[in-house]
């Protein structure tokens, strides 16, 4: 259970010779944040969702976010240029049972993205060209980019909590 | 857009391994350790998988 001291600090094990100590020492403490009111994290996280990287950039985390923005939408960006599937709220009515639970996996994963997505699914990407020899992977980057999404989401989560720093 | 399937794992390996160095690892130089083993890994395990499954009539 974390405390709620906003000035803690990692908890090192204590060195047992002196030129451990020093390098302890020489090392930067790793800084945890103040948890914040839930409905802020909340919304926090839901800008994370909606714009990939926002959320570690709201938490002060720049470098971190930038990075996030850049991996997520690079690898939307391939998926589509791949001709990969984005999967959208209209299944194809004759799948069967299965099928359809896969499909809306798949929606799920998709969708991790936020914006992107909408905007792409909006604008007619993503149709998927079955006979690319991409499609495949162009499919899977799609999936992973939102999934990976949603990991991001929840670092930032455990972040504005304290638990991460 | 056409990649061949070992650059598509390359760039796939290498996005996914800076995002899994950064939410796992604190200080850079875990990150940079931690990210390059992910990487290695999955390009490791991708080739192995594909020599084992070549000799498959499926």
């Amino acid at each position: 259970m974390p405390t709620k001291n906003p000035t803690r600090t990692r908890v090192r094990a204590v060195p047992d010779d002196d030129a451990a100590t020093e390098r302890l020492e020489e090392t930067p403490a790793v800084q945890f944040r103040e948890p914040m009111g839930m409905p802020i994290a909340l919304a926090v996280c839901a800008g994370g969702w909606l714009l990939p990287g926002l959320s570690h950039v709201v938490l002060g985390r720049w470098r971190r976010g930038l990075t996030f923005t850049v991996c997520i939408l690079t690898m939307f960006v391939l998926g589509i240029a791949m001709q990969g599937r984005l999967y959208t709220a209209a299944p194809d009515p004759t799948l069967p049972a299965f099928g359809l639970l896969l499909h809306w996996l798949a929606l799920v994963a998709d969708a991790g993205v936020g914006i992107p997505y909408f905007v792409a699914e909006r604008m007619g990407y993503g149709d998927g060209v079955l006979s690319s020899p991409n499609y495949d992977y162009g499919s899977a980057y799609l999936w992973v980019a939102g999934l990976l999404n949603y990991l991001i989401v929840l670092d930032a989560f455990d972040i504005s909590q304290g638990r991460k720093p | 857009m056409t990649l061949s399937h070992f650059t598509a794992l390359f760039v796939f390996a290498l996005i996914v391994s800076v995002v899994f160095a950064l939410i796992n690892k604190s200080e850079p130089r875990e990150q940079l350790r931690y990210g390059a083993w992910v990487f290695l890994a999955f390009l490791g395990v991708a080739v192995v998988v594909g020599w084992i499954m070549f000799p498959f009539p499926f």
